[in-house]
């Protein structure tokens, strides 16, 4: 038996482990590597972020889905809810399906624990479980207080300040729905088509096929596919709405240029990043704002090339309380460390790619296999 | 122990009692998977208790005495006659009142999934990929007209019409074994990370 017919008679299960392994380790020793856009992604953030900072606009996302899906949605959720939050967009949450509240609860309370002056009922409300998706759909297009009535805690959704400036879908006129299924056809039937309401969906990598009609025709906006997409949104977010500097203290808006420039690099770093490294300009600047804690600063900080840096793993706990939270916070902010609960998709993606690399070795291989055991077998029977 | 810790704990023995399938059918497997089937449904029926039948049905009417939703609620009922040999036939009114919404959504979904799909295959031709899609849906609908031999000239452009399929097939392909790959990557960070904290 030669080395093909061995490959071809091979027990599954060793398969089943060189699988794991494609994944587990790239998981565990984790690699910065870029995600590229696309304009799927592109569009729909954009369109989020153009309703920054207006309380005459907001978003409603949809989550059409149960935890069987969620690897690939939950990670684009996180992403915009967060997009959401620091940007300052009024966000509406809903589900048509039981098994999709209680992801609803994970997915904010996820988020918020970044955001403490983020509030329900004033920067995000969840309507929560709704039945009959097509009444409600119609519904809203005339009020969106009368058609949901209630939000998930009960209360009256006309009396939440959320909803100030908020009627329908002219005000709420996008609707984000993430499914593992036919995910937007509700909101094209009904919210599109009869009222105009931009759509997008954030749909299971399986799915995609039989969404590109609807992004092709303009009915969807804009489209995350599956965990690709959702890395996408989340490099977005860092780049962009969550980049934070004297010029840009609440975000900056998208730009194609910045995307390609290279000095965004540090920006998307998913392994940890521990160094706050500062321009002397830059440090100049920083203990402008913090003139109290000048000494401290200046005694734990280390030379690095001609800029001033700080290792925040090597800050002692003594020296921590003296800094105060503020000037914590703001030193490990400068070390562009993003937390796991925003990059899971990004490094997930590390392990796509190596298990995409295995499997392309498998069906080539395979096939070699199979063409070199038929050239055998015609040999011998030529024989 | 945190209640985090403990249902992380039970959520990796269930995980891992999934995965024992790879190695061979086993109770463990059968086990989580049986759980899994009757805490779903048990999870559906509360909770539509909770968030449905009381609060659109039971406090409307016995707190609001609304008694006009008493008629839509017997109605609806008769959907339990399904379990019923000699009275199943009364289930078929409720049936035929929700047939109601779909005729309603006929209209909007035709707008939606045909006229406007269709108004978009008749763009002018200004891009390359637009060139690329009219010949594709020109291919491919005429590869399923088989009231003439696919032979000659038009046997040709069918079969473009049936490259198309394969490339299209190949996408879905690819685009499935991505799928499948990210629900175990995310399985396994669930293991790696959360569990095990060994992702960071």
């Amino acid at each position: 038996m030669n080395f093909f017919e061995r490959l071809q008679a091979l027990d599954r299960r060793w398969i089943y482990i060189v699988v794991a392994l494609a994944i587990i380790i790239p998981l565990m020793v984790p690699y910065n590597s870029d995600v590229v856009t696309t304009p799927p992604t592109e569009n729909l953030y954009q369109l989020i972020d153009s309703y920054s900072d207006r309380p005459d606009r907001a978003i409603l996302i949809s989550f059409y889905h149960d935890a069987a899906t969620m690897p690939e949605l939950y990670p684009m959720e996180i992403a915009i809810l967060r997009h959401c939050f620091e940007r300052k967009i009024k966000v509406f949450t809903m589900t048509f399906i039981a098994a999709g509240a209680p992801i609803i609860d994970y997915a904010i309370n996820t988020v918020k624990e970044e955001y403490p002056e983020i509030q329900s009922g004033v920067d995000y409300c969840n309507f929560g479980y709704k039945i009959m998706p097509m009444i409600t759909a119609l519904g809203m297009g005339d009020n969106i207080a009368t058609a949901i009535d209630t939000d998930a805690e009960g209360r009256k959704l006309a009396n939440l300040p959320i909803m100030q400036g908020i009627v329908n879908y002219n005000e709420m006129n996008l609707i984000i729905e993430t499914s593992g299924s036919v995910a937007g056809g509700t909101w094209i039937t009904y919210a599109r088509s009869k009222f105009g309401a931009n759509v997008a969906v954030g749909v299971t990598a399986v799915m995609a096929a039989d969404e590109y009609p609807f992004l092709q025709s303009g009915q969807l906006i804009g489209m995350l596919t599956g965990l690709k997409g959702a890395a996408e949104y989340e490099k977005l977010v860092d780049v962009f709405a969550a980049y934070r500097d004297d010029y840009f203290p609440k975000g900056r808006p998208f730009s194609k240029e910045i995307l390609r420039d290279k000095s965004i690099n540090k920006l998307i770093n998913i392994t940890t990043q521990t160094q706050a490294v500062f321009s002397p300009q830059e440090y100049q600047s920083f203990l402008s704002k913090y003139p109290e804690q000048k000494a401290i600063l200046d005694k734990i900080k280390t030379d690095q090339d001609g800029k001033v840096a700080f290792d925040v793993t090597k800050i002692s706990a003594q020296a921590q309380k003296d800094l105060g939270d503020k000037v914590w916070n703001a030193l490990n902010k400068k070390t562009y460390n993003i937390l796991y609960k925003f990059k899971t998709a990004r490094i997930g993606m590390n392990a796509q790619s190596i298990a995409h690399i295995m499997i392309f070795a498998f069906i080539l291989i395979g096939n070699i296999g199979y063409f070199v055991t038929r050239a055998k077998d015609k040999k011998a029977a030529g024989r | 122990m945190s209640f985090e810790t403990i249902s992380n704990l039970v959520a990796a023995f269930f995980t891992l009692c999934i995965f024992s399938f790879l190695y061979k059918d086993n109770p463990f497997y059968q086990m989580a998977e049986q759980l899994l089937v009757g805490i779903s449904v048990g999870y559906g029926v509360v909770y539509s208790y909770e968030r449905i039948f009381i609060p659109w049905l039971y406090q409307p009417i016995f707190l609001k005495h609304q008694y006009i939703l008493i008629i839509p609620a017997l109605i609806g009922s008769l959907y339990l006659f399904r379990f019923s040999r000699n009275l199943s036939w009364l289930s078929r009114y409720p049936i035929a009142f929700s047939m109601m919404s779909v005729g309603a959504g006929v209209p909007l979904a035709m707008h939606a999934s045909i006229l406007v799909q269709m108004r978009q295959a008749m763009v002018p031709l200004e891009s390359l990929n637009l060139v690329i899609i009219f010949i594709g849906t020109i291919a491919v609908l005429l590869y399923f007209y088989f009231s003439k031999a696919h032979t000659g000239l038009y046997g040709k452009f069918t079969t473009i019409g049936k490259w198309y399929m394969m490339i299209g097939f190949g996408a879905s392909f690819g685009l499935t074994v991505m799928a499948r790959i990210s629900l175990l990557i995310g399985r396994i960070q669930f293991l790696v990370g959360d569990v095990l904290g060994l992702i960071k």
